[in-house]
């Protein structure tokens, strides 16, 4: 930092790719330096650091059904990272994701309200993880549909596209659906509509496995993947290749949706076995931060969802064990996302100093 | 390279030299012997040494600086850890703040019973169908969902449900108010017709319905003349739209506001618009002195010590707990003597010692219509899950027994008198 003072120019530059060792190092280091600002952080609102990081780690991963608990958290973040990662390979801003999740949380919720007793139950789950995803992926098709012709921003369109359908479930819970006159609550489902339990977690994590797997293989070995990977890199390019732009945003779009749908069955019906606004819980914002920590790697999103997983029933046990309040660990998961981010700056660009006529790489 | 080893090295060392100051500026906060399972050898070294000690979990939908709702609890939890420290009873508390109505309610029981608590109480109504999916699991542990009303009929020996009989409050606030009206309208301020109240609502819940009405016929008993207007808001605490809804009453001639949401601005609201305001949940008169006439608030003190001392002494307890004024789970705020009409605190000390003995009952049918009819049968409680009430039959002895059958308030008509604005919530 007392560089800045004596030299005042900095220049940025890119970096040609640092060798993989390096990298880690830089990534681990920033892991570590978020760790001990962390620490402070603790140290300020009363509680020993070590002791707290302990708890943090015990209580996600201490017991079976603290595993149980970090694996339902992580679930959805999966799910929804998984959706967002092709939009934003091609650089379409979608952060609609929390919309999409609702529309089809709320799809799959109406089955599961006025059909449980038509279907089997294995059947009215197929249908609910269906309808979640064709709600889904039309809710995402409207504002690639007036992108694709009319070139409209994507951002704040779904970005005001997730108020909307918070607004209809608002409606929902108070009107047509609400169980208890004045309550504002939607009944808990039969049990016929809840996804059934696979290791005592709710089975939406073999759906999501699934679906890192097949991202895995529609990102990098399929010619949608290719078309998508053209249209981030250059528009111009993948016009002058003759694809049409429009029609893959859409269908990409739609297929974002429809995940973000599916991660709405999962949540709806695995976790909360109802429906309410809060439905999506910011995971739709959240998990825009797995998707760019893993660099749109599918593999590399079970770990960082895993990791914001841990953090995040780590910072509730933390409360539960040492009365620290859940804000505290929300700015400690905070300053770790931060470095991790920040740290990939300077693995992707080098900081020269005037005058030192040396580079210097620094991270944090 | 070795630039870049040299520098990663010097990182290193800083990183360890803040780790180990981190580490020494935090022995100093008092709680370092708490390796994270025992149980608290060092909590409060001043009190007596309890015999017995309990771990009971709170989970809390908002936390105490709304200074209404779980403020409310938190006082309770205060209340009841000292009368239980009297009796030789130590309460280890584990609280858990800002839990939302949804699967983090379920994960919060489960993180609360594998810490070892002995008793769970979730302190909102849609936390119970949550707590309802961990108690099973969890046979030695007690749950309480206050004001909810599942436990009587869920099959589930650990499961409780608590309440208290907060319409004899309102009612008793309702008296307050209607004596200041009665006041106005003898002095001239105000015609007898001009007497309306504004009620700011959260829904058309029955407990919202309940606390209105039981208000309203409070005022009505000593103020023949009056009549009330209900506002619904459509939320349990927004603080904005309340005060937009009470500045609204207001201009519809209302010259008493009252409340049943979390927020203080209702009161803020009347006082701004030179109107007089009976309050809920905690004693506004601090932020509305020209305003605040008296409030009510559930004292959840006398239930948490009795299910604590009965979860210490391993006896069970009532599934369905309902009190008010009789175990003091209902208090009355103070009230505001300053503008509250002459003879009042004599008037409210007579009438909370008729509801205490039983010869008023707040809910009586000779003392209401609907529809201009005299009230005859309505059901208490809902047995098939289809929201409406279909059995006990509430009417009896000239009186509708409010939370008589179930704890969580069940009366949901619209009696005369009193005209609901909007009913889409």
């Amino acid at each position: 930092m007392n560089h800045e003072k004596k030299i005042p120019l900095i220049r940025l530059a890119k970096r040609d790719g640092m060798e993989g060792w390096k990298v880690w190092c830089i990534r681990c280091g920033s892991i570590l330096f978020a760790l001990v600002l962390g620490a402070l952080v603790m140290g300020l609102a009363g509680a020993n650091p070590v002791t707290a990081y302990g708890a943090m780690i015990s209580g996600a991963l201490g017991k079976k059904s603290a595993i149980r608990q970090t694996v339902k958290i992580a679930v959805p973040l999966l799910g929804c990272a998984l959706a967002i990662a092709p939009c934003f390979k091609m650089r379409f801003w979608n952060i609609g994701a929390e919309g999409q999740i609702t529309a089809g949380a709320i799809a799959a919720s109406y089955f599961a309200l006025f059909w449980v007793n038509r279907l089997p139950s294995p059947v009215l789950l197929l249908v609910m993880g269906l309808a979640g995803a064709l709600a889904g992926g039309l809710w995402a098709l409207i504002p690639a549909f007036f992108k694709a012709k009319w070139n409209t921003n994507e951002t704040l369109f779904t970005l005001m596209m997730n108020y909307i359908v918070i607004g209809v479930v608002r409606w929902l819970q108070g009107g047509p659906w609400e169980g208890r006159k004045g309550s504002q609550i939607i009944p808990q489902f039969d049990s016929a509509a809840c996804l059934p339990r696979v290791l005592g977690v709710h089975c939406g994590w073999i759906i999501v496995l699934g679906l890192v797997v097949f991202m895995h293989i529609y990102m990098n070995h399929t010619k949608h993947g290719y078309e998508i990977a053209v249209i981030g890199d250059s528009v111009n390019t993948a016009r002058y290749a003759g694809m049409n732009v429009g029609r893959v945003m859409m269908r990409t779009m739609f297929l974002s949706g429809a995940i973000s749908g599916i991660v709405g069955f999962i949540v709806a019906s695995g976790a909360n076995n109802t429906l309410y606004d809060g439905v999506a819980g910011g995971v739709g914002f959240t998990s825009i931060t797995v998707a760019w920590l893993s660099q749109l790697n599918a593999f590399a999103m079970v770990g960082i969802s895993g990791l914001l997983a841990v953090l995040s029933k780590g910072a509730e046990t933390l409360q539960t064990r040492m009365a620290v309040p859940t804000s505290i660990s929300d700015i400690i998961t905070g300053i770790l996302l931060f470095c991790m981010l920040g740290c990939e700056f300077f693995i992707n660009y080098k900081l020269i100093f005037r005058g030192a006529g040396r580079k210097e790489a620094r991270h944090g | 390279m070795k630039k870049f080893l040299a520098l990663l090295l010097s990182m290193l060392m800083v990183l360890s030299l803040a780790a180990c100051g981190g580490d020494e500026g935090d022995s100093q906060p008092a709680d370092d012997p708490k390796p994270a399972d025992t149980q608290q050898p060092a909590d409060s070294g001043s009190e007596p040494a309890g015999d017995k000690t309990i771990k009971v979990g709170l989970i809390c939908i908002g936390d105490e600086n709304d200074q209404g709702y779980t403020y409310n609890f938190i006082r309770g939890k205060e209340a009841a850890t000292e009368a239980l420290a009297a009796k030789g009873i130590t309460v280890d508390w584990v609280v858990k703040w800002n839990i939302g109505e949804d699967s983090g309610c379920e994960d919060a029981n489960i993180e609360l019973a594998d810490d070892g608590c002995d008793l769970i109480i979730n302190n909102s109504f849609g936390f119970e169908p949550f707590m309802l999916k961990v108690a099973p699991d969890y046979p030695e542990i007690e749950f309480i969902a206050c004001t909810n009303q599942a436990s009587w009929g869920d099959n589930l020996e650990n499961t409780h449900n608590a309440f208290a009989n907060i319409y004899e409050g309102r009612y008793l606030a309702g008296i307050v108010a209607g004596m200041k009206l009665q006041q106005m309208i003898d002095e001239g301020t105000i015609s007898a017709d001009q007497a309306v109240i504004g009620y700011v609502g959260a829904f058309s819940f029955a407990e919202v319905i309940s606390g209105f009405t039981s208000y309203f016929l409070g005022a009505r008993s000593v103020c023949p003349s009056v009549t009330m207007k209900v506002q619904f808001v459509g939320s349990w605490s927004d603080a904005t739209e309340e005060a937009n809804a009470a500045s609204a009453l207001a201009d519809m001639g209302c010259v008493m506001i009252s409340q049943h949401s979390d927020n203080t601005t209702p009161a803020t609201t009347a006082q701004s618009k030179g109107v007089f305001h009976t309050g809920y949940n905690n004693d506004m008169i601090s932020v509305a002195p020209e305003a605040s006439l008296i409030g009510t608030r559930i004292n959840w003190a006398p239930y948490f010590e009795y299910a604590i001392e009965s979860v210490v002494n391993g006896e069970s307890f009532d599934q369905d707990w309902c009190h008010g004024m009789d175990m003091d789970a209902v208090v009355m705020t103070d009230l505001n003597e300053a503008i509250a009409a002459p003879g009042t605190a004599e008037k409210l000390a007579e009438v909370e010692a008729k509801l205490r003995s039983g010869e008023l009952q707040v809910f009586d049918t000779s003392t209401f219509t609907i529809e201009g009819k005299a009230l005859e049968s309505a059901f208490a409680l809902d047995t098939d899950g289809d929201f409406t009430p279909d059995s006990e039959e509430a009417v009896f002895d000239g009186a509708f027994h409010e939370s008589y059958f179930q704890s969580a308030p069940y009366f949901a008509l619209s009696i005369d008198g009193i005209e609901w604005l909007n009913s889409a919530f």
